[in-house]
């Protein structure tokens, strides 16, 4: 997988993995006026809509910064021939997720999600499974009592994870990081939160491992009384991670089916288009 | 939440203008002719009755997403102002909901809440929730 991240600092870094590719683009590294309308120039008369609808130069920035992340991450993929970044086209599925419409040529292995913060915008590019991603800026400061938003919105045992940690700090980041894999799921299922509100589902980590989590999901049995069942087979593999020493980035991936169980690679790149591209780490998971 | 905006009628027969009301609000799309009494109208109406929140609500709604994403005051906010357009990520989403809870004493349905995307939507979705509070305790 690669994971191409840019942030506001505009560095964007790409995850290699044999399935999934994250990129990274740091958005305040890009100041450059010329580079920016060469950016421009590569989006869809839709696409430049989006970005003017945004309210303020920073939040217009970052929008064109994401489209053009995206688009030049998943030509740079494309091995059969060069793709001109300003071809592709995009659609949504029913949902309301994003996707690259291949117009005639159909059963392309390539998926992309992206996520973006103030200063980093991420984007994951897999081949044969849909991927989510979503980063967070570790500082980033939760206006409620992070135990009364988690008993709001995520499942009872992440509450009570939450709820043995003792220093606040230490607490923040973790609910911080419970996001992101949980953000990082929904968006790789791809059917919207309804399909999987938070409080139903329990990101866990798995002993022993570091940046390795487990999905359980809660289902009520209709019993009487009414029992609450666990499953937590496997189905999507999580990665969590730190990028730029700012931000956490968690990844789901569904399990290829052919590759069941087997570690994920995940090369880290940070990207500049068609400025820079460098290599910043490659971690196995398992 | 779809939002309503408000239409005045007026009818030649002031008496039967309750009545007439009352079947307006009971259907509340289109209906084919309308009867008043003396009065027969062939003309097809169309009627949509719309209730927007009030703007005390709207105001409220917009102070909290201001806070909430740390708008500078040049940036103007109304009512159809969309959260995404203003910086905000599925994070600040959640707050500003968890913000509007405590404000308004109302509980927001997840899905309620993920379906929000315009202040003129929260505002709507607050005022229907609050109006469907048990009397006893008020508003």
């Amino acid at each position: 997988m690669r994971i191409s991240v840019m942030s506001q600092m505009q560095r964007s870094f790409s995850i290699d993995l044999p399935s999934l590719i994250p990129l990274q683009l740091p958005s305040h590294e890009v100041k450059s006026t010329s580079l920016l309308k060469r950016y421009s120039q590569l989006l869809s008369p839709i696409e430049k809509d989006g970005v003017d609808q945004m309210r303020g130069d920073e939040l217009k920035k970052n929008a064109l910064l994401a489209r053009t992340l995206v688009r030049t991450t998943i030509s740079r993929y494309q091995t059969n021939k060069e793709v001109d970044p300003r071809s592709l086209m995009f659609k949504k599925n029913v949902y309301g997720k994003p996707e690259v419409d291949w117009q005639n040529c159909n059963n392309q292995p390539l998926h992309f999600n992206i996520s973006h913060t103030d200063s980093l915008i991420a984007c994951g590019v897999t081949v044969h499974v849909p991927v989510g991603i979503d980063v967070e800026d570790k500082e980033r400061k939760i206006k409620h009592d992070v135990l009364a938003f988690a008993k709001r919105f995520y499942s009872a045992d992440e509450v009570n994870v939450l709820a043995t940690i003792l220093d606040p700090e230490v607490q923040r980041k973790e609910f911080i990081k419970l996001w992101t894999l949980k953000e990082a799921y929904v968006k790789a299922l791809g059917k919207g939160f309804s399909a999987a509100p938070f409080n139903t589902f329990t990101i866990q980590s798995m002993p022993g491992t570091e940046g390795a989590y487990n999905l359980c999901k809660t289902s009520e049995v209709t019993a009487d009384p009414p029992e609450e069942t666990k499953k937590c087979n496997g189905g999507w593999k999580f990665a969590l991670f730190d990028l730029a020493d700012s931000h956490y980035a968690a990844v789901c991936t569904e399990d290829d089916q052919a590759n069941e169980g087997a570690p994920t690679k995940i090369i880290v790149r940070k990207t500049i288009p068609f400025v820079e591209d460098q290599l910043i780490s490659e971690r196995i998971f398992l | 939440m779809a939002s309503l905006s408000t239409t005045s009628l007026s009818f030649k027969a002031p008496s039967i203008q309750s009545t007439r009301i009352y079947q307006v609000l009971h259907k509340a799309s289109s209906f084919k002719s309308i009867s008043f009494g003396r009065f027969q109208s062939s003309k097809r109406l169309r009627l949509q009755i719309s209730c927007a929140a009030k703007p005390e609500t709207v105001q409220k709604v917009g102070d909290i997403v201001r806070e909430q994403l740390a708008l500078s005051t040049d940036t103007a906010l109304t009512a159809e102002s969309k959260f995404s357009a203003l910086g905000a990520d599925s994070l600040d989403t959640v707050e500003i909901v968890m913000a509007l809870e405590e404000k308004f004493d109302i509980s927001v349905e997840e899905t309620d809440a993920q379906n929000i995307t315009t202040i003129q939507e929260a505002a709507d979705l607050i005022e229907d929730l609050v109006q469907k509070k048990p009397a006893a305790q008020g508003s």
